[in-house]
């Protein structure tokens, strides 16, 4: 125990803000890694990346929930951030949907014959209306670090852009986040959904990155059992491991450690 | 001597062409030039007709450096099918080009299409140069077929046709649409020069 | 049989279906001689015809200049274009004797980028919902009303249907189409793409099934030398002929269409 407190001083790591799992990573994330988290569903790995965000000046870059869902539910747990910013892209994203589907002209509106005459008329003038592009949340995403240099930053999760971006494109703008964030010396953590994006994907994901965690859940009989399992730190061999963990009031709670190597 | 020639084949060529609906010609290729320096004085000299003539055997250039006064001529059209196949790339207004000898549909097409915006006053007449050009580049059948429609539709809206074949390059089977489709067959001998 | 009872027997034939065809109404003439007489007088009017053709093979010259033989008789047309902007469109019907410009100042040949339309409707680019497409049928069927037209042209179907993200959606948006502007005894030809040397009729396999006509563009080589083809392959309401013709495009005629001779293949 007294090694790992000797560690947690260390200036080399950053603390995931959850004691065992400091534990298990023998002293936190080495500053300038890059960890995926990787998480099955029903693994909870939205309530892990909230309590992650708890210690250190944090960046929490959220594109499913809002800062308002987030911070509500830090606040159930009884955590108090250190410092934390936001980065809310769920927000801008329902804003930019919700402004195009008020941009669509009721079909009852157009119907009437001095718009419909006015439709004919734009429709054969052949000028494409500027479209205004959409706004390009990647780009909102790697801009986010520049002007809070944040030791940590938590993306919860790459799902989104996937969703709305190539692949190619989405580990491009990761390349340039993971280079930013060993300049900053900083660590990144990027949430993903297991075993919906391609095996091939995954595969480039858990290559990129330095560090990779999978919250894994087993059905055992009736009841499930859950695990997090440390898949890769990169030049840290022995830090491989495994844990079984629950999820109670006060969050993750980290049971038993078992080495692999 | 040689004027005596032409001029006779002139009058074979008059005497045919203002009688028949069809008149297919079989001539060696030593005659070819003679026949072409007959037929092209001959429709010079008739303002009463109008031409269209098909060039098969040589492209539309080599035609007029050789009867300069026929690109001058206003009741002539050319349908050149041999000079885009050959990679000629030359324009000329009195000259209609077709991509290839092999698009007969299409030399169906323009031929009809430029003798339906000629009156009624001019007696009409194609001239194909030559039948056995275009099996070069044809299966036999299908020229058969070609020949066959065309002078179908010409003789509808009363077109003469002039078809020539080189003897050297005949085969049974142009022999026989040749004399199956003709009103009448010239046939050039070098014994009757 | 001499040549000139032959062309009284044509005539007849003609005239046969013709009768026939009254019945219902008179044929919409497409002002192209040879597709006229094959189709028995011109497309039944109110149908909706696919015309299936791989890209280049003249279907968007074929509706173009439907609608212009339409215009030279009264009947305004409308041109409904999803994969060409229209300074594209009009710049290659520029090269054409058949378009004249006084004809869409006129008012008599309209011709309008779907895309802009939709994205006016607020509708997605790339895919369209349930409520989109019915949204965009009401439209064209307004804008149809609208003009008056008796002639109506979608280029491409098949862009459309890309949109459209079922084939229930796709069977329900022809159908629909086609329903609503026979009733304004409006004549519709749908394009179709379809990829070079396949016989296949539509993008989607349900297009060909809804539409009333099919008439496919396509080419036979002869020695390594496409010629192009065209062929009535199905009418509803007319006793068509099937026989495939060789087709040509001239700037100065257009389309133009002649048996096709058979070669031994």
């Amino acid at each position: 125990m007294d090694l790992v407190k000797v560690q947690l001083t260390n200036s080399e790591f950053l603390s995931t803000g959850i004691e065992k799992l400091d534990n298990l990573l023998e002293g936190g994330i080495l500053k300038g890694f890059t960890t995926l988290i990787l998480g099955s569903p029903g693994s909870s790995i939205e309530i892990l990346s909230k309590q992650l965000a708890v210690k250190g000046k944090v960046l929490y870059v959220t594109t499913d929930e809002t800062e308002q869902e987030v911070m509500d539910a830090i606040t159930r747990f009884g955590w108090k951030p250190e410092h934390i910013e936001f980065t809310d892209i769920a927000t801008k994203y329902s804003k930019s949907v919700l402004s195009r589907e008020k941009k669509r002209v009721s079909i009852y509106e157009q119907r009437s014959k001095l718009k419909l005459k006015e439709l004919i008329e734009i429709g054969s003038s052949g000028v494409m209306p500027a479209v205004k592009a959409q706004e390009d949340f990647l780009a909102i995403f790697s801009n986010s670090a520049k002007t809070t240099s944040p030791e940590k930053i938590i993306l919860n999760s790459l799902d989104f852009f996937l969703s709305m971006y190539s692949q190619e494109e989405v580990l491009r703008t990761l390349h340039a986040a993971k280079v930013a964030n060993i300049e900053r010396a900083g660590v990144l953590f990027i949430i993903m959904t297991k075993g919906i994006h391609g095996e091939v994907f995954e595969r480039k994901m858990e290559g990129m990155a330095d560090c990779v965690l999978e919250l894994n859940v087993i059905q055992k009989g009736s009841t499930f059992e859950r695990f997090l399992a440390v898949k890769k730190m990169r030049n840290y061999a022995k830090k491989i491991g495994i844990a079984r963990y629950a999820i109670d009031s006060d969050g993750f709670v980290l049971e038993m450690i078992e080495r692999i190597m | 001597m040689s004027n005596t020639l032409i001029d006779g084949l002139k009058e074979r060529v008059s005497q045919a062409i203002t009688i028949n609906t069809s008149v297919g010609v079989i001539l060696p290729s030593s005659n070819y030039s003679d026949m072409m320096q007959a037929l092209f004085e001959y429709m010079s000299s008739r303002n009463d007709h109008f031409w269209v003539y098909l060039a098969i055997s040589k492209p539309y250039e080599n035609i007029v450096k050789q009867f300069e006064y026929a690109s001058q001529m206003t009741n002539i059209r050319f349908i050149d099918c041999v000079s885009r196949a050959a990679g000629i790339t030359n324009k000329d207004p009195n000259c209609i080009y077709i991509e290839s000898p092999s698009y007969l549909e299409k030399i169906i097409i323009e031929i009809m299409n430029i003798f339906k915006e000629v009156g009624d006053q001019l007696q009409k007449t194609l001239i194909i140069d030559s039948l056995t050009s275009l099996s070069i580049y044809n299966d036999n059948a299908l020229v058969t077929e070609f020949f066959t429609h065309l002078i179908n539709r010409t003789r509808l809206k009363d077109i003469h046709t002039f078809s020539l074949a080189i003897e050297e390059e005949m085969d049974d089977y142009i022999n026989k649409i040749m004399y199956l489709r003709s009103n009448k067959i010239i046939k050039l001998r070098e014994s009757f020069i | 049989m001499t040549n000139s009872e032959s062309y009284v027997y044509n005539q007849n034939r003609i005239g046969l279906n013709e009768n026939e065809n009254a019945k219902s109404s008179c044929p919409c003439i497409t002002g192209i001689d040879e597709l006229d007489q094959k189709l028995g007088g011109g497309l039944p009017s109110g149908n909706t015809v696919l015309l299936v053709g791989s890209s280049g093979s003249g279907k968007t010259t074929l509706s173009m200049q439907f609608l212009t033989n339409g215009a030279k008789i009264g009947e305004r047309g409308v041109f409904f274009t999803i994969t060409e902007p229209l300074f594209k469109l009009t710049k290659n019907l520029e090269k054409f004797d058949f378009y004249d410009k006084k004809m869409i100042e006129s008012g008599m040949v309209n011709l309008i980028d779907l895309r802009i339309i939709s994205e006016r409707l607020g509708l997605d680019a790339e895919k369209y919902t349930v409520e989109d497409a019915s949204a965009l049928l009401e439209i064209l069927k307004d804008i149809a009303d609208e003009l008056d037209v008796k002639r109506l042209i979608i280029d491409s179907i098949t862009a459309l249907c890309y949109r459209l993200q079922t084939k229930e959606m796709i069977r329900d948006f022809i159908f629909k189409l086609g329903s609503s502007l026979a009733s304004m005894n409006c004549t519709t030809i749908l394009t179709s793409e379809v990829p070079p040397n396949e016989v296949k009729y539509s993008q989607y396999g349900i297009e060909e099934f809804i539409a009333d006509g099919i008439i496919f563009l396509g080419d036979v080589d002869r020695k390594g030398d496409l010629i192009r083809t065209l062929q009535v392959i199905k009418m509803r309401g007319t006793n068509h002929s099937r026989t495939k013709s060789a087709m040509s495009i001239s700037s100065k005629n257009g389309i133009e269409l002649t048996p096709l001779l058979k070669s031994r293949v």
